[in-house]
């Protein structure tokens, strides 16, 4: 234990190499098998026995778009529970992800006819409104982190009962918004790659060179105050940070529950609670359950695709409760 | 403070930026998809998604729904692959006989793409609701047609087969397999009496609720064109989650039941009253029908067996 806290950054390394070894070999999961020798193959420019179209354009883009989104919601948790200052916070709790899917919802039940991109930028305003609805409600007169949290639960609430009701509504062509309820990698190309990536690849060192100021507001807000930090204004300008980041991600991939709040917390039992090294060790940790979630949804019972969504709960859920059994004993 | 504000307007000029890149980049694919068929005759297939240039007969077809399975079947052409969620069983009898052995290419709802690539087809039939989101990849793979399947009415499944039949270079054949069928459903149709005013409804019967298919549903518009009338005449929605107190207030004379799953919600309400009072209940005219061919399959083939289903109940199980 002793040893882990003064080396965060061999832990860090660790993770890292970890993440590029678990991408590499998830490369050839899937339907068709690819060695690790295939893979190299295809790396160095040749064809991996004929493997490189399915490479190319079915597992790459899938796989990126899971670091990424992985990426942003670890993110996002972990920036969210430092701002609120409670390990139960991330992206699912304060109704993020809850206002993006019922903006989803409703346009895959209601305007079945739209173009494909109304979708990213639907669930991506829904988050939106949901953030506007936390700064009515929460900010205007200083915030405090317990407030954030209610308001937010009730905003999740209120988008939550919407997305009943229109799953009630239509409960044939509810099928299709499932898939999306869910949160899947299923189906993503380049076209979801480039959508996606400009949001995390700027935001995320952003969220880094800021991870200061979560230390600073993790003190207390008399304390934060006291060492000159504008709390209010820093509070809001993380919270618009982790809407950024885990609205981006939702808007592609669906509402994947429980990598915003789980990534955060197995990063902080790995590197401690400095949020330089908790920021982007969240963001890896984050990358790491959904490319694993995704190649075991792709490559358990092929042909079937088993959507990330549902290994992310299976995985999510019972760590969560060790979790906070460990919590109560300590 | 003032770093802030600077870093965050910062950021949303560089989004808004690469927002606007990133969809020039999406139009540009969309409008490079599909223009790589070969020299041969080439015709223009007019679908969901917009024109499909097909050239020469497809011989590889994949089929992501099983409408478009029953289309090809009817046509004499066997899918090389179909998406059958998994169980060959969901495949009704009927087709099964028609069709050779084929690929499973996963669940209706995430088609795996790997499998359909390695399937090297030569033309690709998909749903508009399922997977219109997929259209790029799988038109990138083969030439694909994206139609309504899911939310289609009976007319929109008879749209869907000439066009199928187009895709499929196969318009002549397709001409006659449609008189056929319209010659069987007027053979149908004579079987019902002009005075015939019972009221019908079908509907899907599952754990989580009572389904009701209205006169605009698939299976609701089919039972109308041969004179049966459904029992909800009201209502925007094709498909309705409806509770006892409605059922009764519709009080159909005639109920199909589509059932998933041994306890159903009707297994519940048999021990009620108001359940029993039903015109249909009462008059014993409550059929368990075969929910793969009643709701899932939507086709010519399966249309005509649906018919065939509902006349002999009505007119020869008395």
């Amino acid at each position: 234990m002793n040893q882990m806290i003064r080396t965060p950054k061999r832990w860090l390394g660790l993770l890292f190499v970890l993440l590029i070894g678990v991408t590499y070999l998830s490369i050839g999961v899937g339907a068709v098998w690819i060695g690790p020798a295939g893979i190299f193959e295809y790396l160095i420019g040749g064809d991996a026995a004929g493997q490189a179209y399915i490479i190319e354009n079915f597992r790459l883009p899938r796989i990126v778009v899971g670091l990424l989104a992985g990426m942003g919601l670890g993110l996002s948790g972990a920036v969210l529970q430092g701002v609120i200052r409670n390990p139960l916070a991330s992206p699912d709790v304060i109704g993020i992800t809850k206002g993006a899917g019922l903006a989803a919802a409703a346009v895959i039940l209601l305007y079945p006819g739209l173009p494909v991109l109304a979708l990213p930028a639907a669930a991506f305003s829904g988050a939106g409104i949901v953030m506007i609805g936390l700064y009515v409600f929460a900010f205007r007169r200083g915030v405090q982190p317990a407030a954030l949290a209610l308001i937010g639960i009730a905003l999740g609430a209120v988008c939550q009962a919407g997305i009943q009701f229109l799953t009630i509504k239509f409960p044939l062509e509810t099928n299709a918004a499932l898939v999306w309820l869910t949160g899947s990698v299923w189906g993503k190309d380049w076209t979801d790659v480039l959508l996606l990536a400009p949001f995390i690849l700027i935001v995320a060192p952003v969220t880094w060179l800021l991870s200061r100021k979560l230390d600073v507001l993790n003190l207390g807000d008399d304390v934060a105050e006291g060492l000159g930090e504008p709390v209010q204004k820093a509070r809001l300008a993380l919270l618009a940070l982790a809407v950024v980041l885990a609205g981006a991600a939702v808007a592609v991939v669906g509402t994947l529950g429980f990598v915003g709040l789980i990534a955060p917390h197995i990063a902080r039992q790995i590197v401690g609670n400095r949020h330089t090294y908790l920021i982007p060790a969240s963001a890896l940790t984050g990358a790491l359950l959904l490319v694993t979630a995704d190649s075991l949804g792709r490559g358990l019972f092929p042909p079937t695709e088993v959507p990330a969504g549902i290994f992310t709960a299976v995985i999510g859920a019972p760590y969560f409760l060790f979790l906070l059994r460990k919590i109560q004993k300590s | 403070m003032k770093k802030y504000t600077s870093y965050i307007a910062l950021l949303f000029l560089v989004l808004l930026l690469a927002a606007c890149g990133s969809e020039d980049e999406g139009e540009l694919q969309e409008s490079s998809s599909g223009e790589d068929s070969g020299e041969q005759e080439t015709r223009v297939v007019e679908h969901e998604m917009g024109e499909t240039k097909i050239s020469g007969q497809p011989e590889k077809v994949v089929a992501l729904e099983f409408s478009f399975v029953d289309n090809l079947a009817s046509l004499g052409v066997s899918p090389v692959g179909i998406a059958d969620d998994n169980d060959e069983e969901r495949i009704i009898e009927p087709i099964r006989e028609k069709i050779e052995d084929y690929t499973s290419v996963g669940t209706r709802k995430q088609p795996s793409l790997e499998v359909i690539s390695s399937l090297e087809p030569d033309l690709i039939i998909a749903d508009m609701q399922r997977h219109k989101d997929i259209y790029d990849q799988l038109s990138d793979i083969a030439p694909t047609i994206i139609l309504p399947s899911l939310a289609a009415d009976y007319d929109g499944i008879i749209d869907s087969f000439q066009t199928v039949s187009t895709a499929m270079g196969m318009e002549d054949k397709g001409e006659e397999v449609l008189a056929d069928h319209k010659e069987k459903m007027e053979e149908l149709r004579s079987q019902v009496p002009e005075d015939e005013n019972r009221s019908v409804l079908p509907a899907v019967v599952a754990d989580s609720g009572y389904f009701a298919h209205n006169m605009e549903s698939y299976t609701g518009s089919l039972l109308e064109s041969i004179g049966l009338k459904n029992a909800i005449q009201s209502g925007d929605d094709r498909y309705n989650k409806i509770n006892l107190e409605q059922l009764v207030e519709f009080d159909p004379d005639v109920m199909f039941h589509m059932s998933s799953g041994d306890q159903t919600v009707v297994t519940e309400w048999e021990n009620n009253d108001l359940y029993q009072d039903i015109s249909a209940v009462e008059n014993g005219e409550v059929h368990e029908v075969d929910r793969n061919m009643w709701s899932r399959f939507r086709g010519l083939i399966s249309s005509e067996k649906i018919l065939e289903d509902a006349v002999q109940y009505l007119y020869e199980g008395r």
